[in-house]
């Protein structure tokens, strides 16, 4: 899957050191770079590509999902609470602090590169 | 052994509360918050259900390994049978046959990970025959348990 950032590098940093995630690839192509990361507990599971946002109207449409406090993509974690605690101390901010949604609890990020990410865990 | 006790007695002893948290930062509400807002208020289910069913998700998830009856997951959601499938269902989209189905493969895959042998892998996580087990193992995940473990081995993380 992948997500767009407007910064490739900023992005590498915040995923890997703040979220937690393990760089898979990196191959620079031009001014930019395919550029993947992986979760720590499935190194060869989905790969999630952060994408230069070099497409205009792309930008057009991350802005409109941010402005919005609409997450653009979501991801599993087994506890929301004890994720935002430690996200929280490192600096990260949240639009939405832990919150039950029915049988979700869900929490939503500023990912500093452009993008509202929601986590979310099945209670 | 009788797992149902067993787990009821659990939650009392952990003194389990459902403690709902809403909070949402600052005043002028995003179309988001306002929308979380918005499926919130117009759930159709009360909040007593939500709790319900989740033990019966957590009495799944502790008893994968057992030979568990519908009957007895309906029990730990304090439901009957039929009003407790249609519920779950509505809450996570899925039977919960089908959820404990999908418990028993995610241990399954961990064991043999590990690299536990098919027979014994399909005993813990709740499967008596080997057949069904891998017929099971293989509709979830596309490969026999065999072949699951080769790929993991030749591929490790």
């Amino acid at each position: 899957m992948s997500l767009l950032v407007d910064d490739q590098e900023k992005a590498l940093k915040f995923y890997t050191e703040k979220l937690g995630f393990i760089k898979k690839t990196e191959v620079p192509l031009g001014e930019h770079k395919w550029l993947t990361v992986v979760s720590s507990d499935e190194r060869n599971g989905v790969e999630l590509v952060l994408e230069p946002m070099a497409f205009e109207p792309a930008k057009v449409y991350q802005k409109a999902l941010k402005d919005a406090g609409i997450p653009y993509t979501s991801f599993a974690t087994d506890d929301v609470m004890k994720e935002f605690e430690r996200l929280r101390s490192a600096g990260v901010e949240f639009s939405i602090e832990p919150t039950v949604m029915g049988p979700v609890m869900i929490a939503v990020l500023d990912d500093t590169c452009g993008n509202n990410i929601q986590l979310a865990q099945m209670l | 052994m009788d797992p149902v006790a067993d787990f009821t007695e659990d939650v009392l002893r952990a003194g389990v509360t459902d403690s709902v948290i809403f909070v949402l930062m600052g005043t002028d509400k995003t179309y988001y918050q306002e929308q979380i807002a918005k499926i919130s208020r117009e759930s159709g289910l009360a909040e007593y259900q939500y709790i319900q069913v989740r033990q019966s998700r957590h009495f799944m998830e502790k008893h994968y390994a057992d030979k568990i009856e519908l009957d007895q997951i309906a029990m730990a959601a304090c439901m009957s049978r039929f009003h407790f499938v249609r519920v779950f269902q509505m809450i996570y989209g899925v039977t919960p046959r089908q959820y404990l189905k999908d418990v028993r493969i995610n241990k399954a895959k961990a064991l043999l990970k590990k690299g536990l042998d098919v027979t014994t892998v399909c005993y813990e996580v709740g499967y008596d025959s080997v057949p069904t087990f891998s017929s099971a193992f293989k509709r979830g995940t596309g490969l026999s348990p065999g072949r699951y473990q080769q790929w993991h081995k030749s591929n490790p993380e």
